[in-house]
């Protein structure tokens, strides 16, 4: 995972997810749970989906707003 | 730093030591992370971190490792890597927070581990959230749940924390094959890595 994509450029991830929230709260707010479900099983599908190497997910999630539909 | 090391732990880190004395790019950081830091230190102890971080000389390899992940999520054992400081408070050291070279050792996580358990040793980043939620930036207890659902094969029993690491070269020949190698003990199959 990621929030910074001016360091994951140096990194190099394999696969990689990118956030939207800042430091210390990579998966959003306290206690919401959905969402860090969420972000897990975009992160699953992801596994299955990405197939090529330093394949980046921007996810759609903001802090305190409701998360889009499935 | 490593005194829990094995005698088959000292053999991987000998391995890994040969590798990376012949590792052009570790060579050219070490060059270049000596002079980073005789120009940084006193802004580091000042905590004055912007300049130091925009003049860091990030490690970059050209080549992108790739595996690919076969089957589906219920296929797979699963484990969680954090950079966030966590250690478990009555049992284990805290991270070094002072030192400018970081502290690139590691800290074992039981997958029962409770909010409570958890100390956080990071000097770089608000831990306020994480102290209210550990899942904010280590989402074990989703993992517990995904794995009682059957939506995971398997969620590994032992998962791990790292602190900040400014000085890559100890992670690289100690820290990094010593996890690998418990990794593979473990036969854990995806990687879950949440920096902070």
């Amino acid at each position: 995972m990621g929030n910074m994509p001016d360091r994951m450029v140096y990194a190099r991830p394999t696969r990689a997810l990118l956030v939207k929230f800042p430091r210390g709260c990579m998966f959003g707010e306290p206690g919401n749970t959905a969402r860090q479900r969420r972000i897990i099983r975009d992160g699953l599908k992801a596994f299955q989906s990405m197939s090529e190497p330093g394949s980046v997910l921007d996810l759609p999630y903001r802090w305190k707003k409701p998360d889009p539909d499935e | 730093m490593l005194s829990f090391l094995k005698e088959s732990d000292d053999r991987i880190i000998e391995q890994k030591r040969k590798e990376s004395a012949v590792d052009p790019i570790l060579q050219e950081f070490q060059q270049k992370y000596q002079a980073w830091v005789e120009d940084s230190l006193e802004e580091f102890k000042a905590h004055k971190m912007d300049r130091i971080v925009r003049n860091y000389p990030f490690v970059s390899y050209p080549d992108v490792p790739w595996t690919p992940y076969l089957g589906e999520a219920k296929d797979h054992k699963f484990a969680l890597v954090s950079s966030g400081g966590l250690y478990l408070k009555d049992s284990q050291s805290a991270f070094d927070t002072e030192s400018i070279h970081g502290d690139a050792s590691f800290r074992e996580l039981p997958k029962t581990v409770r909010q409570e358990d958890v100390g956080i040793a990071h000097a770089h980043y608000d831990h306020s959230l994480a102290e209210e939620d550990i899942n904010t930036i280590f989402p074990i207890h989703r993992f517990v749940e995904l794995e009682g659902e059957g939506a995971i094969g398997a969620l590994a029993d032992t998962h791990y924390s790292f602190s900040y690491v400014n000085d890559v070269v100890p992670l690289v020949e100690e820290s990094l094959p010593l996890l690998v190698e418990k990794l593979r003990q473990e036969e854990v199959t995806a990687l879950f890595a949440v920096p902070v």
